[in-house]
């Protein structure tokens, strides 16, 4: 075993001198995004009232407010349904797979204003779902739940492929083994596969979220109201110009930062195990 | 490192000169797109004036060969504010409230003396009406003289663009007050607005002016009301069933091929006769604090209006295309804003 890690590190170590070759065409994009950020940040801290007023604006704070927790609870939502499909597409070799493939990975594809108009279809009040969810009091237009059915849709294949691709990293010996020991195939799941997904559930889970706190065009076609972030940075830029809006998207990249970050420094040491190959 | 660093040297050279000709490539090709000015009109349009100018576009480009016409469109405000806030440059802006470009562009541009323009040319009109399809309410029983009888019943669903954002939406608040008087029903707006904004939306009245005011965030508290962006939103909203009546252009509901109720020149706000009529309704726009923008938009007749600012890359050409809209629109075509001659303005 110490010997293993003294190889990995040794292995890793060694590729590090010729890295010089990737990281000079890859520092573009990261170079652009850098660029990208001071655009944003340089005219925001050059003219700090607007960052002032946007961060003491109670609108602004609860349009921050709905967007994250709607994003979670999209990725709540999420992981309860879509970490078995990715289970199932990883483990099933039936015919009609591709077809389920094809069809997860659809949201990715739509162009954001057709996806809106789909799960407006689908989840206004006069809707093929809306209608039976509002006789029970759900109601999706101009609704929080509106907001997060638009968000869960359109991450759907963000979070269903990443996870998928860690399933599929897991051998299914070790699931195997589980079985013959005694486990039934619920158990083995969850006491075997998933904690050595855990990393790839968590990653898609970013990704889903990332995905889901950005959606605009989708979102402001069922539920304009209560406002999401991104529908009321596009509403100030027409109200009250570029400064005001960049305020608040400058506010808005602080805070993904800073949750990025410490979402990385807390799962770092998840799941390690599915990082052998 | 020994001789393998050679070697990494080279590659590490030849990714270099990949990414300086990447650079390159991507620098000429933004320069030659900048380096034939002459042939490319970019114009940037209200919504409603989307589907007249891309057949505009058409006939200008097959009289004008080489030229290439580019039209982007947005709510009014936001074309202006390509401009101004975004700085960006463009040949022609047409939006569909003609006081919006003094209030917004008579001012100097960054780094300069000079006004982003000083003139505009009005080029159309148009008038409201309620448009519907026939999956809406009661659709079999609208018509011009119970229309606000229909939108008043709870049931019935009404939407309208966001009054901030897009003129459609003020101009729609300014309709329903005025039919109040129209039809003699005192609580018109109250029972189709008012009610479904709590405490938000007041309503005052002094002498015959009656002033209604908005808040900056107009969230209805019921689903009666629908309020969206601008037309595409509402549009497809109302394609899709989701409500049932919008007040929209009357150019808008033609284009798309909607049914719609007209409404009387007294209050459709398409006739120049009745613009002191008009004048008796002013909306208040709860605009945030850092606002550049007159929150006070008082009732007038809807005119459509064009102009070049003064940093348009290609005037020549621009005021041949003013030129040729305006001649077009004098003509009336159908789905195109009216002419302003036909409807009294000139």
């Amino acid at each position: 075993m110490r010997f293993h890690e003294r190889f990995a590190e040794k292995n890793r170590r060694y590729s590090g001198n010729s890295l010089a070759v990737f990281w000079i065409p890859g520092m573009i994009l990261v170079g652009i995004i850098v660029m990208a950020l001071l655009v944003i940040a340089i005219p925001v801290l050059r003219n700090p009232e607007y960052l002032a007023g946007a961060a003491s604006d109670p609108v602004v704070f609860q349009a921050f407010l709905v967007t994250f927790l709607a994003g979670f609870c999209a990725v709540g939502i999420l992981a309860i349904t879509g970490t078995p499909l990715a289970y199932a597409l990883s483990r099933t070799d039936a015919p009609w797979k591709g077809i389920v493939e094809t069809l997860v990975d659809i949201p990715l594809v739509l162009p954001h204003t057709v996806a809106g108009l789909m799960v407006y279809l689908l989840f206004m009040s006069r809707g093929l779902l809306g209608a039976p969810l509002g006789e029970i009091g759900l109601t999706f237009e101009d609704a929080f739940p509106g907001i997060v059915a638009a968000m869960v849709f359109v991450s759907i294949p963000y979070y269903v492929n990443a996870v998928r691709e860690g399933f599929g990293r897991v051998p299914v010996q070790l699931e195997n083994v589980a079985r013959s020991l005694g486990a039934s195939p619920i158990r083995a799941f969850v006491s075997v596969t998933l904690p050595l997904t855990t990393r790839h559930i968590m990653y898609g889970a970013l990704l889903a979220w990332g995905r889901a706190i950005g959606e605009f065009a989708a979102v402001i076609m069922i539920a304009y109201f209560p406002v999401v972030i991104s529908t009321l940075i596009y509403y100030r830029f027409n109200t009250g110009g570029i400064a005001e809006s960049q305020a608040i998207a400058f506010l808005l990249i602080l805070l993904c930062l800073v949750l990025f970050f410490v979402f990385r420094f807390l799962t770092r040491r998840a799941g390690v195990y599915d990082d052998r190959s | 490192m020994g001789e393998m660093g050679g070697s990494d040297r080279d590659t590490g050279m030849r990714s270099v000169a990949v990414a300086l000709l990447l650079i390159g490539s991507i620098l000429l090709a933004g320069c030659s797109d900048k380096g034939s000015p002459s042939n490319t009109l970019q114009v940037i349009a209200a919504g409603s004036l989307l589907a007249p100018f891309a057949e505009a576009e058409q006939e200008f480009e097959a009289s004008h060969p080489g030229v290439d016409v580019r039209i982007e469109g947005h709510g009014s405000i936001q074309v202006i504010r390509q401009v101004t806030d975004l700085g960006r440059k463009a040949d022609v802006i047409a939006v569909a409230d003609e006081s919006l470009i003094p209030d917004l562009m008579y001012r100097p541009m960054k780094n300069s003396s000079q006004n982003f323009t000083d003139w505009y040319q009005p080029i159309s009109t148009n008038e409201m009406v309620i448009a519907y399809t026939n999956k809406s309410l009661y659709h079999e029983e609208i018509g011009p003289e119970n229309w606000h009888r229909i939108l008043s019943r709870p049931d019935v669903r009404v939407g309208f663009s966001n009054p901030m954002l897009d003129a459609a939406g003020y101009r729609s608040l300014m309709v329903l007050q005025l039919a109040e008087e129209e039809y003699s029903d005192p609580t018109l707006f109250e029972t189709i607005v008012t009610d479904h904004f709590p405490s938000t939306i007041t309503v005052s009245a002094e002498g015959t002016v009656t002033t209604i005011s908005l808040p900056e965030i107009m969230r209805p508290s019921d689903d009666k009301v629908v309020i969206r962006d601008g037309s595409i939103y509402l549009l497809s909203l109302l394609t899709a069933g989701g409500i049932d009546y919008a007040i929209e252009y009357r150019s808008v509901a033609e284009g798309m091929n909607l049914s719609f109720i007209p409404l009387p020149a007294s209050i459709n706000l398409g006739s120049a006769e009745y613009a002191d009529r008009y004048n008796d309704v002013t909306v208040v726009l709860g605009f945030p604090r850092f606002s550049s923008i007159g929150s006070e938009r008082n009732g007038r007749p809807v005119v459509y209006a064009v102009t070049i600012p003064a940093n348009a890359p290609n005037p020549e050409l621009a005021r041949e295309f003013i030129e040729f809209i305006a001649s077009e629109s004098a003509k009336g075509r159908p789905g195109w804003p009216a002419s302003l001659e036909e409807r009294a303005f000139l």
